[in-house]
């Protein structure tokens, strides 16, 4: 994939917006993701990250500004052309194949992007075994636990390869002990090949602990953006989430470093 | 041979040996019986037709008997004697006038032109998936019935078309069967099989990871053309003749409940329901023309035959409503990787069980961990 416009950037989103039924759900939003780079996207309900997640990998269409993949404009692309481009999602519920196994799921993931058959066990195998569910590959994907079904779903994501990995809510459901191990996937993916990460999470703190930097959405509209420090000070981000009462409440958003 | 081989041996080798248990059977039979057998063979390769597109894309097309019925018109016309075709069909189109295909080059034909039709139909409508499929597909069904059994240039209209050579025996009917599971079974082995084969499952999912939905339903519809073509020709060859009202809503209807029946998404489902269906069917529509069963004579009322098989059909589909295989493949239960089937090993320690999936806990292991170690000593693959 050329670089060359957008600075270099891997993704960059400009003046992106979406509206449902004249209902904006984006407000000409603006966020760009480098090679190697993990981006938080939090904000309360109905900021519009998902719809943001959406846009960048073409299931929502955008009324206007410009999404580029790698200098090159995709936001006219369908989400599959997308995918064949290197942009990778999971999906809210992780939205597995649920009468094949866990195996077959993640298989597919390569295997949709033109991975041989040979290629893609090999890589399902690893990232099985990496997260610790080469026991249940063979089970039917809708009788894994929620929490094994969204790392599946990670998995399913992570094995094509992606430049560009975007995950929406991955943690959702996850029991504490096991969020080490998604970030830890997560972190496989940015280091091994270098993608761009952006992560959508009600857990703030597992987004926070976890992204380079991060990008506040409300209300369709980019609230505050910059490290995971900035947004833990920046008193708006607070007030976004729990109204004005969380601005008196600093520790709500307070955490031990990763 | 491991376990998963064997399991993908089974999927190809059960359809396979009913197709010929069915021809054992028909190869003792009297003449007139051998031909309900034939039909029965040839039924059931429609029926592994429909599975193709339906079983494996999830959605309904009430037009797959349109290629079988090209097929079987294409296949009849083209191996009557061209001083036949010249008496009983005057207006033919001067293509179909000549030349006289062989046996073979008629069957070769025949599912050539049902993909080629399924090729142009497929196009227009393989964005459309639950009720609109449904509609449009039955609107091609709709179409070419029409122009079959109007259009004399292309064929014998509403009349039959008669002294068609009777060239499939059981021994071609079922060879024909079988080619038919083997290249379904190869096709599901396929990489746009399996990718359909997600999308049915989730199609947003799937898009998001790649796959090119209309495509790949776009290549089951053109190769379940392609098979119904071809048992069409089957059928025009067995019988010796054809009317268009054969090949309408009656095969239609029939073949999906025979589908549905026997499991829509397993090629076994298909070839057991289609089998033991076509074989239901054809006993039920011969008593009503007076059978004789261990030595007791009766005649069903007519219509009662199709009374009683939609019933049967329904009762069926009550007590299984995912089909009598349950959508399974053949053998599949039994040779997959349940805890319960298998020489057990409990816990991560590789300890030598009892066979209980419950977890005996004698390693301290919870029985949930313990069903899950169980489940991958019994997995074969890396």
């Amino acid at each position: 994939m050329s670089e060359g416009a957008d600075d270099g950037h891997l993704l960059a989103c400009q003046e992106v917006t979406v509206a449902f039924a004249g209902l904006r759900a984006l407000s000409a939003v603006s966020v760009t993701l480098d090679r190697a780079e993990i981006v938080g996207l939090i904000g309360p309900n109905g900021a519009g990250k998902t719809t943001l997640v959406n846009a960048m990998s073409g299931f929502a269409p955008i009324d206007h500004g410009s999404i580029r993949l790698g200098g090159t404009e995709i936001s006219t692309l369908s989400p599959e052309r997308r995918a064949h481009r290197g942009l990778a999602r999971t999906f809210q519920h992780g939205r597995l194949f649920g009468d094949l196994s866990a195996r077959e799921n993640v298989e597919l993931g390569a295997i949709a992007v033109g991975c041989s058959a040979r290629e893609a066990r090999r890589r399902t195998h690893a990232l099985l075994e990496e997260i610790g569910l080469l026991a249940l590959a063979a089970s039917p994907a809708s009788e894994l636990s929620h929490g094994d079904q969204q790392r599946v779903s990670v998995a399913r994501a992570v094995v094509a390869e992606p430049s560009v990995l975007l995950l929406d809510e991955p943690a959702a459901g996850l029991p504490a002990e096991s969020l080490g191990e998604l970030a830890s996937l997560v972190e496989h993916a940015r280091s091994v090949r270098g993608a761009g990460i952006i992560v959508i999470d009600h857990n703030v703190e597992f987004v926070l602990g976890l992204s380079d930097r991060v990008v506040v959405l409300d209300h369709g509209e980019v609230l505050t953006e910059g490290t995971p420090s900035h947004v833990r000070s920046h008193a708006g981000v607070a007030a976004a989430y729990f109204g004005t009462i969380g601005t008196d409440d600093p520790g709500a958003l307070t955490v031990q470093a990763p | 041979m491991t376990r998963s081989r064997l399991r993908l041996a089974a999927e190809l080798l059960g359809p396979l040996a009913l197709v010929g248990v069915v021809a054992l059977v028909a190869a003792h039979l009297s003449t007139s019986d051998q031909t309900d057998a034939i039909n029965v063979l040839v039924t059931a390769t429609i029926v592994v037709g429909l599975y193709v597109f339906i079983g494996n894309s999830g959605v309904i097309s009430f037009g797959q008997i349109s290629f079988a019925a090209v097929g079987a018109f294409a296949a009849g016309i083209y191996t009557t004697p061209v001083s036949t075709r010249q008496t009983t069909m005057p207006d033919l189109f001067g293509f179909l006038g000549r030349p006289v295909l062989t046996n073979l080059e008629s069957l070769l034909l025949a599912a050539g032109l049902g993909a080629l039709f399924a090729l142009l139909v497929g196009l227009a409508l393989m964005r459309l998936s639950g009720l609109a499929a449904g509609i449009a597909t039955f609107a091609v069904l709709e179409i070419t019935y029409n122009i079959l059994a109007n259009w004399e240039k292309i064929g014998p209209g509403p009349t039959t078309l008669a002294s068609v050579p009777v060239t499939t025996g059981v021994g071609q009917a079922t060879i024909g069967c079988a080619v038919a599971v083997v290249v379904a079974f190869a096709y599901q082995r396929s990489r746009s099989c399996r990718l359909l084969r997600a999308s049915r499952a989730d199609a947003l999912a799937a898009r998001g990871i790649g796959v090119s939905i209309v495509r790949h339903r776009l290549g089951a519809f053109v190769l379940s053309g392609a098979i119904c073509g071809f048992a069409g020709a089957l059928y025009v060859h067995s019988l010796g003749s054809i009317n268009v009202t054969e090949v309408y809503l009656a095969l239609t209807f029939s073949t999906l409940a025979m589908l549905v029946v026997g499991g829509s998404q397993s090629l076994w489902g298909a070839t057991l329901g289609g089998i033991l269906l076509g074989i239901l069917s054809s006993f039920l529509t011969n008593a009503e023309n007076g059978t004789t069963v261990f030595g007791l004579s009766f005649t069903l009322p007519n219509g009662l035959s199709s009374i009683i098989f939609a019933i049967l059909f329904v009762g069926a589909l009550m007590l299984f409503p995912r089909g009598l295989t349950r959508n399974r493949e053949f053998l599949a239960k039994a040779l997959g990787e349940r805890p319960a089937r298998v020489g057990v090993v409990l816990g991560s320690g590789g300890k030598p069980g009892d066979g209980s999936v419950t977890g005996d806990g004698s390693d301290g292991t919870p029985a949930a961990a313990t069903t899950a170690h169980v489940t991958a000593v019994a997995d074969p693959e890396p």
